[in-house]
């Protein structure tokens, strides 16, 4: 069975990957799973999606834990372990990441031992939630680092599954598919079938016996307020905005009321601050403010600079 | 009355009570009109959520809010907000708890809930005299699952389940009149866009007792194809074109903010993708005009 995992952001088009790619796999006669990871398809955010893929009946389900394929669109996403793109990685597993540092450079930061290709980047965007075609690319070369996929099907499987973009789009993502098809020819079937796993190799997890509590204590009640502070939605953040406190004109209720995410609070002296752990990198307080005192900063080049100021 | 409160911008709350980190999507119109009617509202409320995005809200361990919530079925929620008040209301008969420790019930829902599945709920609720506020985050289909097309899409839109080349076939329902047919002591429309006139409504609903219904336009940026960060920037649209108008219904009359100068309803329609196809690969000049004309139609009715 193949098991891959696609990882990206949510408008990076990861679910339309996956199904690309099941249904390429399906027309090579394969039997077939492809899902994305549910209710978290947020623009920015962190998501992923798999397929499995085999000769006979699947008999798996749900997250895919042990990948022989983990595929990559952001690169930034790498080292958020929220991502959980390298989970499950072994040494039998090959890791294409769509980005600019070479290989040897990502084994070594990453400390791994797997075999990793670069699938180099094309095209440069300042707000990366709308890297173009970067799904369909990563399908493509996916297809031919598996390696029982033609490249008839690979352009069907993208035709059935996007039909409904109109044709300028639909060639230029069978463009992405197809260079990305030729770029790996020297990786052809570089990565393998592993072994379907049956009931008996389940392991059972270590249990742990907890003794049965009062409901107001086990039940699932929450007694704090605003306990949502505790998960950093700064992470689907692909541009960031950023305050100049030299035009702010202080009127501090534009961009602090009109933020959905409440991330823009005032401080004694009436100055805007933005909560960079929550905010969600919308751009309505850039695009709002009159006096135009918010500047866009790509995510990744803010946070470039503050490691090298730090 | 407290109406003075709100007179201009600057005193609308610096502080937020609705807490960061919601899974919301990014740009969300819903969750900014909701934060800015929390803020007003004050923490002395408990929100009873019918099924929709909003949902997601509150997924244990976590809250954005600073009191209780309660989650029911899409087609119950004013029937939740009645057993919460009637608990309340117990509660302070029997002076269990005091004057200042009641708290308002708030049902919040989407557009596919109020429009549609729980508008039966909503009609026995407000028939009772149930005191409450309803607040109805209105994107304009069934967000949380895709964008299908629900009771309140407009005319044309495109959605997950109206792809052909001209959009939804059916007309947004006119839930504000329905809601008004009853009654109520309050009904009004907002928009997260609309800070101030927001405030005023809400403000003016917290004074009130009774059944008070607010219908929240919620610019959706995934649901209606469009940047995040022009969410605001649609939402004014939505008011200016005049095809959201802002308006109350309160002591048997209705009353409108009447935009000064309407600007074309095309403006509105060109910034979202649900309506592309109005404007390629040929202009539909025909359903454009016809658009037109229905927002115009309301308004002279209006002005009569």
């Amino acid at each position: 069975m193949y098991r891959i995992r696609f990882h990206g952001r949510g408008g990076q088009g990861m679910k339309t990957a996956s199904r690309i790619l099941g249904t390429a796999f399906f027309l090579e006669c394969f039997e077939v799973q492809d899902a994305p990871r549910y209710g978290a398809e947020r623009r920015g955010a962190p998501i992923f999606s798999y397929v499995r893929a085999s000769r006979s009946p699947i008999n798996e389900r749900g997250v895919i834990t042990n990948p022989d394929l983990i595929v990559v669109a952001d690169d930034s996403l790498i080292p958020i372990p929220a991502a959980g793109v390298l989970q499950g990685i072994t040494d039998n597993t090959t890791l294409l990441i769509n980005g600019h540092d070479d290989a040897n450079t990502w084994k070594h930061r990453l400390n791994i031992n797997c075999k990793v290709l670069i699938l180099p980047v094309t095209e440069e965007v300042e707000d990366r939630a709308e890297l173009p075609f970067v799904g369909s690319a990563c399908v493509g070369a996916a297809a031919r680092l598996i390696g029982v996929i033609t490249e008839e099907n690979l352009v069907e499987a993208v035709n059935d599954e996007i039909s409904s973009l109109g044709a300028d789009l639909i060639k230029q993502n069978i463009d992405q598919a197809t260079q990305a098809f030729e770029l790996m020819a020297k990786h052809e079937g570089l990565v393998k079938e592993s072994t379907s796993k049956t009931p008996l190799d389940y392991e059972q997890p270590e249990w742990i016996n907890i003794p049965f509590e009062n409901a107001s204590i086990s039940a699932p009640t929450i007694h704090a307020a605003a306990t949502s502070v505790e998960v950093r939605t700064g992470l689907w953040r692909t541009l960031r905005p950023v305050i100049n406190y030299d035009r702010c004109k202080n009127c501090w209720w534009v961009c602090s009321t009109i933020c959905p995410d409440s991330a823009i609070s005032v401080n004694e002296k009436s100055e805007p601050v933005i909560d960079y752990d929550h905010c969600k990198g919308c751009m309505i307080c850039v695009a709002r403010c009159a006096p135009h005192a918010i500047e866009t900063i790509p995510e990744q080049l803010a946070q470039e600079k503050e490691k090298q100021t730090a | 009355m407290n109406e003075v409160v709100m007179q201009h911008m600057t005193d609308l709350p610096s502080t937020h009570l609705l807490g960061t980190g919601t899974p919301m999507c990014s740009g969300c119109g819903g969750l900014e009109a909701l934060h800015e009617i929390y803020d007003v509202l004050g923490k002395n409320t408990v929100f009873v959520n019918a099924a929709g995005c909003m949902t997601l809200l509150s997924v244990y361990p976590f809250t954005p809010f600073r009191g209780s919530w309660l989650y029911t079925a899409m087609a119950s929620a004013p029937a939740g907000a009645q057993g919460v008040r009637d608990a309340l209301d117990i509660l302070l008969e029997q002076k269990c708890i005091k004057k200042e420790e009641d708290l308002e019930v708030v049902v919040l829902t989407g557009d596919g809930s109020a429009y549609g599945m729980g508008l039966s709920a909503t009609s026995g609720a407000i028939e009772r005299g149930l005191d409450f506020i309803y607040i109805c985050y209105d994107n304009e289909g069934y967000g949380n699952t895709g964008q299908q097309f629900s009771a309140a899409t407009p005319h044309a839109a495109k959605t997950a389940t109206s792809r052909g080349s001209s959009g939804f076939a059916g007309y947004k329902k006119d839930l504000f009149s329905i809601w008004a047919a009853h009654k109520p002591s309050y009904v009004a429309t907002v928009i997260g866009s609309e800070p101030l006139d927001l405030a005023r409504k809400i403000e003016k609903a917290k004074q009130m007792k009774g059944p008070r219904l607010i219908i929240a336009l919620a610019p959706c940026p995934p649901g209606w194809d469009f940047n995040p960060r022009d969410t605001v920037d649609i939402g004014k649209l939505a008011v200016k074109t005049g095809v959201w108008p802002l308006k109350e219904y309160i002591d048997g009359k209705v009353i409108h903010n009447i935009p000064h100068h309407r600007v074309p309803v095309e403006d509105y329609l060109q910034k979202q993708g649900r309506f592309v196809h109005l404007f390629t690969p040929k202009r539909n000049e025909e359903m454009l005009n016809e658009m037109q004309a229905r927002v115009d139609a309301y308004w002279d009715a209006v002005s009569e």
